[in-house]
């Protein structure tokens, strides 16, 4: 298969997030001429809504459970299709209108990372909303599949966090970690995005003469001299630092790569990317 | 493996509360009675289900699964509870958990796919009559009081959830052992007859403690014991992972079997070092956990923690019960095991597959062991299946008159079941100057096979033909026991099509 025969993954859910991420795809396809392929997951509660407390066996029990069980699944699923395929279906409608021809919508049974992990062969880039349908009205949720999904693969995966604005300011945050590096190689490729973008390259770390170090060892990957490059260090911590430099300069989205350490260090000590997340509020492109 | 996904654990808490504890109220005079068929002190079967259900929650490989003491296991221990006392019990208990272990580190599931439907229909049709006759005891040489009493219980237990309200959550089960109880506690006297709990020995009365078996750790007490610890590890995985399948099946989800099976290890283990009895997954109980609406791994700890509470505190009211009502409770269980439509399928379904069932059945019933049925009817499946395959060979041939040549066309599949019949269709009297065997579109599986095609060379040697055999390379690729076509669907197809 052939780089172009790739898609762009959109997750779908119907979130108010899912709006904003179909025109960050749209602006990503633009650029790159990927296919757009919009799937939504029917996810299965497998839960009964009709549970029989009587604890007896009746004669052929298996089957006549089995019979029911199925019959109320196939209810539930055929509502959770009609519900999936509106929303995919406008979706598509909306990629159509912006003058993108090449665009797949597909709904897919079980999770979004089983989906992801199914498609990854075929997948060039993952785009998400931050927050599923189930968090959208909190604070600080994430969405409850988002870290398990962008675990499932190596695919660069796309946040989308706020309403869309054409992006123009990208932070790339490096501290020369082996993931960093992979993310540097990543966005220096250009694979994602063609067109120039203003590129701030920022290193925090308490170590100046090292951030220093870092920036350039950045700042010299980037060969294509289109983009507007723009390097900072600075010092503490990093997620704060981070954040406050993502408000004073007004960036898109923020580059980074992402969950370097195992499921284990991240259930002790929380992960740093879902943190990182949680407190930004801008849209992040996540390298594994 | 004590990790699972969040998922399994809280992702449908009131439901599996809910289910739990209904599960507990049945799983109360299981145990009990399992604890009867093998011959030991309730207490037994009760601590068991209670440190089976437990860990099994945490360590099994299929969410939602009720694990605790089974009929199928007790029946394996009758004799060893008889000649050597409950120690030797709990010793087999601890080393059937070993080898379960053992056999999940060495991926046995996979062995499941021999038990064909018809082989897992006996099973549980075999199972059925096995609780049933374990009830016999309590309804021979008894009062007309009793027979009376266990007649009241299954009417209970079946016609009350039709009671408006409710029947729908009440466990009827529950109502019947509460119905029975009250019945015989004012109205019952001496003369009647009727037995309760505590004539079958001791109730706990404690939470359970740590004991290590108290036998000697020597040679002989291991030869003594492995018998039976295989026997119940065994028979403990195959009605494991069968009720995994059905469970499977039932919530449209899936399940690890390999972790099933080193689940059920420890958890036996766990149950062996607090005097308990070996159990498995009980396949009527996990039936009764999903209709009642449990699906996650809180249903079994639910199930676990509440008989441990019923029992110790109100072991005082359980002495009182009667076992008729606990008769009823395992004749419902009996009923719900045994699948009624494979008797109308004996008419329907082919003779082979009635075989195997009803084989299996004989076999279990006569010996009162499922791994014997188990393997009865997977060997005489699989006799069928040899047979079955020798009839998709034969072997057609012309003469060409201006060469003298007689060609043998030999298709299907040649083993040790069809090595005769190959043999047989060629003509060694037939005088003829060239004989031509062409075994592209056939199959060589085994040595006996490759000999047979010898034998036949070797004859028509001696009848003076030159024979020549063509294809030889591809139709005996199935020789080599690695050929690994399985991974290649493309292979596959050249291969099944004669090349």
């Amino acid at each position: 298969m052939s780089e172009n025969n790739k898609y762009i993954l959109v997750g779908i859910d119907g979130s108010a997030i899912s709006n904003a991420l179909v025109d960050y795809a749209i602006w990503l396809a633009k650029s790159n001429g990927l296919t757009i392929k919009l799937i939504h997951t029917i996810e299965h509660s497998h839960h009964t809504e009709n549970p029989h407390h009587e604890g007896n066996l009746t004669p052929n029990i298996r089957r006549e459970l089995l019979k029911e069980l199925s019959e109320e699944e196939r209810v539930e699923s055929k509502a959770l299709i009609a519900q999936g395929k509106e929303l995919i279906n406008a979706a598509k409608e909306k990629v159509l209108a912006a003058g993108i021809d090449n665009v797949v919508a597909k709904l897919r049974h079980g999770t979004l990372p089983e989906a992801i992990e199914d498609l990854k062969a075929e997948t060039q880039l993952i785009m998400l909303g931050s927050k599923g349908i189930s968090h959208q009205d909190e604070e600080l949720g994430l969405g409850f599949h988002l870290e398990e999904s962008i675990r499932a693969t190596e695919t660069p995966v796309f946040i989308a966090q706020k309403d869309f604005s054409d992006p123009k300011k990208v932070l790339f945050a490096y501290n020369g970690s082996p993931t960093a590096k992979r993310a540097l190689a990543m966005i220096t490729q250009d694979t994602i995005y063609k067109e120039p973008l203003e590129i701030h390259i920022v290193s925090v770390n308490n170590d100046s003469k090292l951030a220093q170090q870092l920036v350039t060892e950045a700042q010299a990957a980037f060969t294509d001299s289109s983009n507007t490059i723009i390097t900072k260090t600075l010092s503490g911590d990093t997620i704060e630092q981070l954040t406050q430099y993502q408000k004073e300069n007004q960036i898109d989205i923020t580059a980074m790569g992402a969950f370097s350490h195992g499921k284990v260090h991240g259930f002790f000590f929380g992960s740093f990317t879902t943190k990182m997340i949680q407190q930004s509020d801008t849209n992040f492109l996540l390298i594994r | 493996m004590l990790f699972s996904p969040k998922n399994d654990w809280f992702g449908n808490i009131k439901g599996d509360v809910l289910a739990g504890i209904v599960v507990a109220l049945a799983l109360i005079p299981e145990a009990i009675a399992f604890s009867v068929i093998a011959g030991v002190d309730p207490k037994v079967g009760l601590y068991a289900s209670f440190a089976i259900a437990v860990m099994i929650a945490f360590v099994g490989g299929r969410a939602g699964m009720i694990s605790a003491a089974t009929a199928a296991t007790a029946l394996l221990m009758v004799t060893l509870v008889k000649d050597h006392g409950l120690q030797y019990l709990l010793a087999a208990t601890v080393l059937a958990g070993i080898l379960q272990i053992l056999a999940g580190y060495l991926n046995l599931h996979k062995f499941m796919s021999f038990v064909s439907k018809s082989v897992m229909t006996g099973f549980l049709n075999a199972l059925a009559i096995l609780i049933f006759m374990a009830q016999l005891p309590e309804l021979t040489n008894v009062s007309w009081q009793v027979y009376a009493l266990v007649a009241l219980g299954l009417g209970i237990i079946y016609l009350f959830p039709y009671v408006p309200y409710i029947g729908k959550i009440m466990p009827s089960p529950l109502v019947n052992i509460i119905t029975i109880t009250l019945i015989v506690f004012f109205f019952g006297n001496d003369s009647m007859g009727i037995r309760t709990i505590s004539d079958m020995g001791e109730l706990p009365d404690t939470l359970p403690i740590f004991l290590w078996p108290d036998v000697p750790f020597n040679i002989e007490t291991l030869k003594l014991i492995m018998p039976y610890s295989i026997s119940i590890a065994i028979v403990g995985l195959l009605e494991s992972l069968m009720t995994a399948n059905v469970i499977d099946e039932l919530t449209d989800t899936s399940s690890d079997k390999k972790r099933e099976c080193k689940g059920q290890g420890l958890a036996n283990i766990g149950s062996g070092l607090i005097g308990g009895m070996a159990g498995c997954a009980m396949i009527g109980q996990s039936i009764i956990n999903v209709k009642s609406g449990g699906r996650g791994r809180l249903s079994t700890l639910v199930a676990g923690v509440f008989l441990l509470i019923l029992v110790v505190f109100l072991s005082d009211i359980l002495k009182i019960v009667p076992m008729a009502a606990l008769v009823a409770v395992m004749i419902m269980v009996s009923i719900g095991t045994f699948s009624w439509t494979s008797i109308k399928e004996l008419k329907t379904n082919p003779k082979s597959a009635s075989i195997v069932m009803i084989a299996t059945v004989i076999v279990v019933v006569w010996t009162h062991n499922l791994a014997f049925g188990v393997f009865t009817g997977i060997l005489i499946g699989s006799l069928f299946l040899a047979q079955r395959l020798s009839q998709f060979m034969f072997v057609k041939s012309e003469y060409d008159e201006a060469s003298d040549t007689r060609t043998y066309h030999v298709v299907g599949q040649i083993f040790f079941n069809s090595s005769d019949k190959f043999i047989g269709y060629f003509d060694f009297k037939e005088a003829v100057e060239n004989i031509i065997i062409n075994v592209k579109r056939s199959h060589f599986y085994d040595v006996t096979s490759v000999a047979a095609l010898d034998k036949v060379v070797i004859k028509l040697r001696r009848e003076g033909a030159d024979v020549k055999i063509v294809g030889l390379n591809s139709a005996s690729q199935t020789m080599l026991d690695k050929f690994a076509v399985h991974d290649d669907p493309e292979e596959i197809e050249k291969f099944m099509s004669g090349h």
